[in-house]
């Protein structure tokens, strides 16, 4: 078991080399630098959205689609208090809070009423909530180009050649720190533990006495919180566009799969694989103009490795 | 209870009077702009009786319906510009070569169940985003992918439905077409087999069973339906457009069919016309299409929690609840 | 060039005799002050607003004109009736408001339509049933290039060009980038054209596109970067515009380029939105008059909005083309027959016959004629972003490139040039 994972690993960065170099080749060592610099910026937002999903996944069962419009919600909150001169601080944590507020609302108020249905009708009402949220979103706030700017922005170091603002790098260090983080918490503390119970078997923890309510209620802040993190990077660093950031999801969902939807590390590292991928396709002539398709391409690939060898298993639930 | 192959069902004869309904008087009575709404609801209905029979028979999620759609589309609009077939071989084309389509999917698919291959095939419908957006959808161009700057030909409509209103009615009637392949699929073998292994894999394959040919099998009819439906939308607009082919449409378009109630034909219908009709009434009524997205995700939601055999088994349960009234009443 | 010289003086002069004055009254069409009464002309609008952007602007302004001559006589006694829809950006939702617009109602012609995919989901639509549609914001080549489809706004095509032209003889760019959407109507049609202009030059332009599903543009950057070109053409809706300025802020690239955009960019909300960093190195097309210029049609349009639009209605671009559009048209409308007034054909021939009409909103005249294509705008200015707002670098200029012959010689025909 541990030689076969130690496989994955080897195969994994033979793979990622064999990629850069493929398509790197005959390019200019610099440039090839700008763009596994820019991949690992988009592939960190990939992996926080992919780890807030699996996160919530693991604890509650719940897939949620609605992450990406209650981040869209957050971002467009902290611009509108920011544009109304709001200290900026302030107008962060907002972002957050709306997150969070928006996340733990379904958590406790709609998501019981499904506890016992199928994992994918409980994935896809939570679509129906980010259409609900990206319906508000973009009502309340007419299209218009906007920005929002942190002030790490202005900060920037220079790493191979390319000036990368510290946000970026905030970014990239947030998603490592966070993965660590939840890594800890699972592993230290009672509520961690109760959590990992709720993700082995539901009903066995239910009847062991492990307050489901509370542990789920934890759950969905750790992931609305996320959420609201997410959306806000994403606006400044990508684009601030409701619509954008609330579908950013289904590329989250993409590196949450490579992680089988239960290891953080793995999502972490799908995540910055898929940015640095779908970047070094641009070298690429004839792949350049579907180069978002990567995420997607690499989603599957993995699932079909994970799969290997294996045959129809009857026992267990989905 | 009578198994014959045959024999009509009473929810078969209300099938079968709508179908008659919406052949026979709804064309004379709409408008072009209604044509247009319920062509188009005919198409998606056709699509999503293809995923909701998945979902029902086998409980497997496909969330890539409207991209097989895209799929069938795509074949259908290359075919129309190389060659001069006629439509209905055009569309034949499309509706096999989405099925194949369909297997190839199937297969990463066949090991995998519930939330796994649900995510699989968001992954296709991702994909597939990408492609069309990226190549876009022939119109008449040179190449491979047939593209040009600027609007070619229409697409060729069928001869015999050249007007609005009859390639409405034969939207319909293949849809009907549609529904009755499924029906007959239910009543023979394969249903048999699916029933099985809804049931149980185990227990089908212990059954000597061939799981993974019935699977694949499942697959392949929901892309021929899918892909037959690309092509009649195809018809429809005389081109198509990537827009219409996100994969947050075919998500959507998942989450309608189980809204509608997937056992039932009729939830397909409901389905569809959720879809494509309730956007333009909502339009005429003049709520702002923002708000509209309010409006569905909050029925998305109040279905999904309240109905889990969606709107049609409601209506099914109602009907039922009438008639077992009126028996009592007689009695 | 040369009506752009004139009329250049003419706005000046015009400036300077407004400056100071009290608003101007909104004057419409007869200008009778009394209301129309007769039968209603119902004319049709289409426009998009969804998720990706609101194109209303055109039809709010152009609703808002209507207004104003019915109120003010209408067409010789009688209204108009416009009757928008919204296509949602969605293609079905396209066709569906093309048939309840043109095949369900008597509609004389469209005008103001300001959408995305509209023109080219119902161009077809439009040559069967022999509508003439005067659009005002349009953005793909459907629009310039079919029989019944005449804008006022220039699309990207034109300013793109108009763009690089200042860029090329003004700021010395001898390699544009031109970043596009990867869509064949728009992106690759326009970039397309703007590297025929430069090859025309002698010099060299790339297109570098970006996948309109792809949420990140730093790649598209880099790509354009790595290309060596010197002057970067930012062919973007405003939104990913602004992500790709700030992109390239965070690299610290403003010196190494030239940054050239069209007119997407000339949004009073971008110099604000960008931020100090890009102050006075931004050049953008503006294909029609700045709102900072106050000519007599740029003052009754505000006017006309003021009395008779809604306070939301937006001042832009878009707003200015759709009340041009429906200027344009309800005088093409008072020079006819007044017997003729309800029958399609005879509005389209009314429509094709247009020639000669001017505004100074518009550096030329605006003309139909009876040609597969349609392109009358063609001339602009240029506008950097400067202060946190535009400053006029340029004057109206004719755009110089290979592409509008066949525009030159129609005009020729109808004694313009």
């Amino acid at each position: 078991m541990t030689i076969a994972r130690f496989g994955n690993w080897i195969l994994w960065a033979v793979l990622m080399a064999l990629i850069i170099g493929w398509f790197g080749w005959g390019g200019r060592p610099q440039m090839i630098g700008l763009f596994i610099a820019s991949g690992l910026a988009v592939g960190s937002l990939y992996a926080l959205g992919g780890i807030g999903i699996v996160v919530l996944y693991r604890a509650t069962g719940v897939l949620n689609f609605a992450g990406g419009a209650a981040g869209a919600a957050g971002a467009m909150t902290a611009w509108q208090l920011t544009d109304w001169g709001v200290w900026d601080p302030i107008s962060w944590i907002a972002c957050l809070a709306v997150a969070l507020a928006i996340t733990l609302f379904y958590g406790r108020l709609i998501a019981p009423r499904l506890a016992w249905r199928e994992t994918v009708v409980k994935a896809v009402a939570t679509l129906g909530f980010a259409l609900i949220i990206l319906g508000a979103v973009s009502f309340l706030w007419v299209d218009d180009p906007r920005s929002i700017s942190l002030p790490t922005d202005a900060i920037g170091v220079r790493i191979l050649g390319m000036r990368v603002t510290a946000t970026r790098l905030l970014v990239f260090f947030a998603s490592i720190g966070i993965v660590v983080g939840i890594w800890l918490f699972l592993a230290r503390t009672q509520i961690g533990l109760q959590m990992r119970a709720l993700a082995n078997d539901r009903d066995l923890a239910a009847l062991m006495g492990i307050p489901i309510l509370r542990v789920e209620t934890i759950a969905w802040g750790i992931s609305g919180l996320l959420a609201g993190f997410t959306g806000l990077m994403f606006a400044d660093l990508i684009r601030l566009e409701p619509t954008i950031i609330t579908f950013m999801v289904i590329p989250s969902i993409a590196a949450a799969i490579c992680g089988r939807l239960e290891n953080l590390t793995v999502v972490l590292l799908g995540g910055l694989s898929m940015g640095v991928i779908e970047n070094m396709l641009t070298m690429s002539p004839m792949l350049r103009g579907v180069r978002p398709i990567a995420p997607f391409v690499i989603a599957a690939l993995v699932l079909l490795w994970y799969q290997r060898g294996s045959r129809l298993t009857f026992g267990g639930r989905d | 209870m009578d198994r014959s192959l045959f024999r009509i069902t009473r929810s078969g004869w209300a099938g079968l009077a709508l179908a008659a309904f919406a052949i026979v008087i709804l064309p004379s009575i709409s408008s072009r702009f209604w044509l247009s709404v319920f062509t188009s609801a005919g198409c998606f209905t056709i699509a999503i009786a293809g995923v909701a029979f998945m979902y029902a028979r086998l409980g497997m999620v496909s969330l890539t319906q409207v991209g097989l759609m895209g799929v069938g589309g795509w074949v259908a609009l290359r075919l129309n510009y190389a060659f001069d077939f006629p439509f209905e071989v055009n569309m034949a084309l499309a509706a096999l070569t989405t099925m194949v389509f369909g297997w190839i999917l199937a297969l990463p698919a066949l090991r995998m169940r519930g939330l796994y291959l649900a995510l699989v095939t968001l992954m296709a419908a991702g994909g597939l985003e990408i492609i069309f957006a990226t190549f876009q959808f022939p119109n008449g161009g040179d190449g491979f992918w047939g593209v040009q700057t600027g609007s070619g030909e229409a697409f060729r409509r069928p001869w015999i439905a050249q007007s609005p209103e009859a390639y409405l009615r034969y939207v319909i009637a293949c849809a009907v077409l549609g529904f009755l392949l499924i029906e007959l699929h239910r009543r023979l073998q394969p249903g048999r087999a699916w029933a099985l292994i809804r049931r149980s894999e185990a227990a089908a394959m212990a059954a000597g069973v061939n799981v993974t040919l019935y699977k694949t099998w499942a697959f392949g009819i929901a892309g021929l339906l899918g892909g037959g439906a690309g092509a009649l939308l195809a018809g429809s607009l005389g081109l198509l457009d990537d827009g219409t082919f996100r994969a947050s449409e075919s998500v959507l378009v998942f989450a309608l069919a189980v809204v509608g109630g997937a056992r039932y034909w009729q939830g397909a219908v409901v389905a569809a016309l959720l879809y494509k009709v309730l956007p333009p009434l909502l339009n005429n009524w003049g709520v702002d299409a923002d708000l509209a997205y309010i409006i569905f995700g909050a029925g998305l939601l109040h279905a999904v929690i309240t109905a889990p055999d969606g709107i049609a088994g409601q209506i099914m349960g109602a009907v039922k609840g009438l008639s077992r009234r009126k028996e009592r009443a007689d009695a | 060039m040369r009506y752009g010289k004139t009329l250049g003086v003419a706005t000046a002069l015009v400036t300077l005799t407004m400056a100071g004055q009290a608003m101007a009254e909104a004057s419409c069409g007869m200008n009778t002050g009394e209301a129309a009464t007769g039968d209603p002309i119902i004319v049709g609008g289409i426009y998009g607003d969804a998720a990706p952007g609101d194109w209303s602007s055109s039809t709010d302004s152009a609703a808002a004109y209507f207004a104003c001559v019915n109120a003010n006589g209408g067409i010789n006694g009688r209204p108009i009736d416009y009757r928008v829809e919204n296509d949602q950006w969605n293609p079905e939702s396209a066709a569906q408001a093309a048939a309840l617009l043109v095949n369900d109602t008597p509609t004389v012609a469209m005008v103001g339509n300001g959408s995305f995919i509209e023109m080219a989901v119902n161009a077809n639509t439009y040559e069967e049933a022999g509508i003439m549609v005067m659009a005002s914001a349009c953005a793909i080549s459907e629009c310039f290039e079919t029989p019944n489809i005449v804008s006022t706004n220039q699309g990207p095509l034109p300013s793109n060009l108009g763009a690089a032209q200042y860029a090329v003889e003004e700021l010395g760019a001898t390699h544009t980038a031109c970043i596009g959407l990867n869509i064949p109507n728009n992106g690759i049609w326009s970039c397309g054209a703007v590297n025929d202009f430069m090859e025309s030059r002698g010099l060299q332009g790339t297109s570098v596109l970006i996948n309109p599903g792809a949420p990140d543009v730093n790649s598209a950057l880099l790509e354009a970067m790595a290309s060596g070109a010197d002057t970067i053409l930012i062919n973007q809706p405003a939104g990913i515009a602004l992500a790709i300025l700030s992109a390239a802020e965070e690299q610290d690239l403003r010196d190494q380029f030239i940054w050239i955009a069209p007119t997407p960019l000339y949004d009073l909300s971008v110099p604000e939105a960008v931020g100090d960093y890009w102050d006075g190195h931004v050049y953008v097309n503006a294909e029609l008059a700045p709102l900072n210029l106050e000519g007599p049609d740029a003052q009754n349009w505000v006017a006309v909005l003021d009395e008779y639009g809604n306070d939301d209605d937006p001042r832009d671009t878009f707003g200015q083309a759709g009340y041009l559009s429906a200027r344009f048209f309800v005088d093409a409308m008072l020079e006819m027959d007044p017997a003729q007034l309800d029958d399609r054909a005879a509005v389209s021939d009314a429509i094709r016959g247009i020639s000669g009409y001017t505004s100074d909103l518009m550096c030329g005249p605006y003309y139909v004629g009876d040609a597969d294509f349609h392109m009358p705008n063609h001339a602009g200015y240029m506008v950097q972003i400067t202060g946190g707002s535009f400053e006029i670098v340029r004057e109206c200029y004719e755009y110089d490139s290979p592409y509008f012959e066949p525009h030159r010689a129609l005009e020729a025909e109808l004694g313009l040039n």
